[in-house]
Formats: C-alpha cells, sequence, structure tokens
C-alpha cells in the first residue's frame, strides 16, 4: 500500500471558556466587546472572575463596551513557539489600554513595526476563525 | 527588635549534576542525584532530612524522596507554586520550618530534562498559574514567556530608553562568568556582536537575551543554624528572605504597571528582616531568565533608580572585580536552567570561599532572587557567619 502522507497542520490553541468568562466570547462570537461589570459598585474586571476584588460581591453582569483604545506596549514575535503561528510570523501583538478601562493583548494588523509607539490609537476587530469562536485583533484606528 | 527569623536558619548543604543539554536520565533521577550530593555536602546521612520541598510541577513528589532514600519520619511535605521564584521563596518555608523545630533538615530540589523533554510552551499547560494566559493570550499567539515578558522589556526601552546595548552586557558577562565554572552548558566566550546578530525570538529578545533549555539537577538543605554549625562546611546564615506576589498575578495583561514584579514587596520585607541594604552586598545572584529581567530586578532592589538599569550594568559594573559582580556561575543564560536554584547554590558556595576562579573577594554577604510565574519575586539575603 503507498499513500502520500503527510505532517497534520498544526492545531490553534483555543480557548477553553469557563462559567466566568463564557458571555465574554459568546459576545466575541457575535461581534461584541462584553465586560463583566460588578453589579453592587459598577467597576469593570477583566479577565473574568467569580467575585469583585473593589468590593467582594459575587454578582456581576456583562455589558457591551467601545472597542478603541491606546497602544500600552508590543512584541514583534519571530519564533513560533507554537507550530500553527509559524505561517503568519513575524506578527506584531499589540497590548492595549482600551477605553473601557481594561487591557486587551491582539495581534495588531496593517500598521508597520516602525510606526508602532506607545499612545497609539487602535481599535478591537473581530476574527472567526471557527462557528463557535472569534477572536480579537487591532486595526489602526 | 530583630526580625525573629534572622539568621535562624542555614544553608547547610548544595549539590548539583552535570548541567547539560542531552541526557538519558529522568527529571526524578537528576533530582535525586543532586540531593544525595546536597546531604552528603552537608555531612548529614538521607536519613536526617524530614522535610520535602520539591519544584513542582516536574522532577518527583514528597512520595518519590520517601520511596528512594528511605526516608523514616518526614514532618513537613509543600510545594511552593512560584515558577522561578519558588526555590528562594521556598528557602522561606523552610527556614520556618527548622526554626520552628517542625523540621531539623528541609531539602529543596529541582530536577529537569528541559531539553531533553518537554520544552517550556509544553510544560507552561500544566501550571494552574497560566490558566489566564492559555484562556486569552496562547489563542492570539502569545504564552511563551520570551513572548510575555517581552512587552514589559519594550515598554522599559520606550519609558527609559534601555538599549540592547544594555541586554547585550548582561549576556557577555555572564558568559564570561560561566567560562570560569567548570558546570556549565555555555562555556565559549560570547561578544556583543554575536549577541546583536542572534536571531530574534519575540522582539526585543533575541536568542542571547534567553535562558537555557537544559538538563540537570540542583538541590540544597536547610538547617536551623544552631545545628547547622556543628556541620560539615562553613555555615552560611539566612539573615533576610520574603516572597512576594503583584498585582494580577497571573496576568501581566492585566497588571496596571507590567514593571511592577512581585520582587518590589519581597526586596522591602527582605532587606527590612535582614537589617541591611543594597550598599551591603558583595555580590548578587539575579535570576536571570531573560536579560531584561537582570536589568528590571537590579532597579526594584535599589542598587540605582528605575530607569537607569540599563546604565548601571555597563562599564564593568557588574563583572568580577566590579562593584557589584552577578551571576558569578553563568545564571540561567550560560550555566543551566534549574529555575535559580543554581543561583542560591553559587551564593553559598561563594560565602563559603568556594567560588573557585569566579571567586569574590571578601565575599562575606550577598543576595540571591527568584522571578517567574508572570512576575512573582523572591529574595534571600545570606551571611558568612562569624
Amino acid at each position: 500500500m503507498s499513500t502520500t502522507t503527510s505532517a497534520p497542520a498544526p492545531e490553534r490553541p483555543m480557548p477553553v471558556p469557563t462559567r466566568e468568562s463564557q458571555p465574554y466570547w459568546d459576545g466575541m462570537r457575535g461581534g461584541k466587546f462584553m465586560l463583566q461589570h460588578c453589579t453592587a459598585c459598577g467597576k469593570v474586571r477583566h479577565y473574568p472572575r467569580p467575585v469583585c476584588p473593589h468590593c467582594f460581591s459575587l454578582e456581576s453582569e456583562f455589558r457591551e463596551a467601545p472597542t478603541t483604545g491606546q497602544i500600552h506596549t508590543w512584541t514583534v514575535c519571530h519564533h513560533p513557539f507554537n507550530f500553527f503561528f509559524k505561517q503568519q510570523a513575524p506578527y506584531i501583538v499589540a497590548l492595549v489600554d482600551m477605553d473601557a478601562g481594561v487591557r486587551v493583548n491582539a495581534p495588531l494588523r496593517g500598521v508597520a513595526e516602525g510606526d508602532l509607539k506607545i499612545g497609539r490609537r487602535v481599535a478591537l476587530c473581530f476574527e472567526p476563525v471557527t462557528k463557535d469562536v472569534t477572536l480579537p485583533y487591532f486595526a489602526g484606528a | 527588635m530583630a526580625h525573629a527569623l534572622r539568621d535562624k536558619a542555614a544553608i547547610s548543604g548544595i549539590g548539583e549534576t552535570a548541567y547539560t543539554r542531552g541526557t538519558t536520565k529522568s527529571g526524578l533521577a537528576l533530582q535525586l542525584e543532586a540531593s544525595l550530593r546536597a546531604i552528603e555536602d552537608a555531612g548529614l546521612s538521607p536519613r536526617d532530612i524530614d522535610g520535602i520541598v520539591p519544584y513542582f510541577p516536574g522532577g518527583g513528589i514528597a512520595e518519590d524522596f520517601i520511596a528512594n532514600l528511605g526516608l523514616p519520619d518526614v514532618t513537613l511535605s509543600l510545594f511552593v507554586p512560584m515558577g522561578g521564584a519558588t526555590c528562594v521563596a521556598a528557602i522561606q518555608s523552610a527556614a520556618m520550618a527548622v526554626a520552628t523545630g517542625v523540621c531539623r533538615n528541609v531539602l529543596i530540589s529541582v530536577g529537569r530534562t528541559g531539553y531533553s523533554g518537554a520544552r517550556v510552551s509544553t510544560r507552561l499547560q500544566q501550571f494552574p498559574q497560566f490558566a489566564l494566559a492559555a484562556e486569552f493570550e496562547a489563542p492570539i499567539g502569545m504564552f511563551a514567556p520570551a513572548q510575555l515578558y517581552a512587552q514589559g522589556a519594550r515598554r522599559h526601552m520606550e519609558l527609559y530608553g534601555t538599549t540592547e546595548r544594555h541586554f547585550a552586557e548582561v549576556a557577555v558577562v555572564t558568559r564570561q562568568h560561566a567560562i570560569l565554572n567548570g558546570n556549565v552548558v555555555m562555556n565559549k566566550p560570547l561578544t556583543v556582536e554575536e549577541h546583536r546578530a542572534s536571531r530574534m525570538i519575540s522582539d526585543p529578545f533575541r536568542l542571547f537575551d534567553c535562558s537555557l533549555e537544559s538538563d540537570g539537577g540542583a538541590a540544597i538543605i536547610v538547617s536551623a543554624a544552631d545545628r547547622a554549625r556543628s556541620l560539615r562546611k562553613p555555615l552560611v546564615t539566612i539573615m533576610g528572605v520574603a516572597e512576594g506576589h503583584p498585582e494580577s498575578p497571573a496576568s501581566i495583561a492585566q497588571r496596571p504597571d507590567l514593571l511592577e514584579f512581585g520582587l518590589v514587596k519581597a526586596a522591602k520585607r527582605g532587606y527590612d528582616m535582614a537589617g541591611v541594604g543594597p550598599k551591603d552586598m558583595n555580590l548578587a545572584e539575579i535570576y536571570d531568565c531573560f536579560t531584561f529581567t537582570v536589568i528590571r530586578q537590579l532597579e526594584i532592589l535599589g542598587f540605582c533608580k528605575t530607569g537607569e538599569g540599563g546604565p548601571f550594568v555597563m562599564d564593568g559594573r557588574i563583572r568580577l572585580g566590579g562593584a557589584l559582580p552577578i551571576n558569578t556561575h553563568g545564571g540561567l543564560l550560560s550555566q543551566g536552567h534549574v529555575v535559580g536554584l543554581n543561583h542560591v547554590i553559587e551564593l553559598t558556595r561563594q560565602l563559603r570561599g568556594e567560588g573557585g576562579k569566579a571567586q569574590v573577594r571578601k565575599a562575606e554577604m550577598g543576595l540571591v532572587t527568584g522571578y517567574g510565574d508572570m512576575g512573582d519575586g523572591s529574595l534571600a539575603i545570606l551571611r558568612r557567619a562569624a
């Protein structure tokens, strides 16, 4: 028997939502940036977790938040620690201070490495990668 | 009044295997080999060990030590899950145990097949502390420490003008020191030009800014100081020791200040406990998972101000013979990666006067740090007893 074999395509690491984070990922899938807010004191928190560290309330709700922000810092990933990303390297990952008061780490597209600077305005976008999972990325604003 | 734990415990034994890239031994076998050497170094029998703090996850657990060393009565078994801050933080737990009489001799040990076994990104999947990174950052292409810590390094460069040349100095000096030590993975000189030409891993980190993936084991014994005085080697006591956890400990991304490591808290408490400050140190062994991590810790430790860590490492200051020799064994960058237990071993050796070609003159007091798990920190200040 002779068949042509090739190495299986490397799998993309996928988020495994928790009971706390499910609404965030559901929001992503619907193209909305949903953030957890404390029902008692109103403060936002990210990543999602059970208790408000400010007032210790267990009650929280997810609200849609603005998708704009500014670059806090960045890295340019050259070495693919996961082989899935080998095709994409080098790629910029920007850590962004969202106007909503939390940070998001996501790939930044359409901006040259030489144009990166702290404070540059960017906007969060949504990229469906499977029927269940949508991941964030940034584009220049 | 002096801190209740100050000088009450001692590093009584040290042991390490050969540091290599390529072994057929298991992590547990390396850990036990190093442990037996540390026990021998202290002049103890394995039967004298009654406290076990193995690095976790990876390597053995207390049950393995009882089964392999025939330990008759282990009174304390614990993990200190702080990644690279574990080994120095474990000294605090061990010191408390021997000072209170819960234990007589506590074994802290590491065994790793970081080169011949699973590599870093795979290993980290086992860490509950990396769950947030796995959920929110791995899917967008960020997971390895080189990537996660690179963003803090880039911010430091943008805010303070720290440069790749500063990073190179740490790598080059560490290599110079490694060459003086017979047991290292990297034993050829490294130049600034070779550093600059090395491939980019995650900007601003190049290959030679990153610590080694290597195989090896390391172990130390912590004993009560009054008992350790009658053991085989010169007495080296623990003047100060502390661990510190940063804000947003499992996510660097959400930390208000990326550069506010757990060491900020640990350093203050460690110095306070010891009753000394940075000016009293004859040398420092600084956790060097990345070159930049050394620069930032030197700032946090008060050797210079925030933003001045880059210029601080220049002009021979951190070399042997300089004002503050650091990583006199070659560190994680050039000797081997046993999660920083080799830094504790080297400081102990220096304070005993066993530093060989890398011996710092008049080494009477020094400090050692741990850093890991997204920024946990730990500090121990050791001194040669009078």
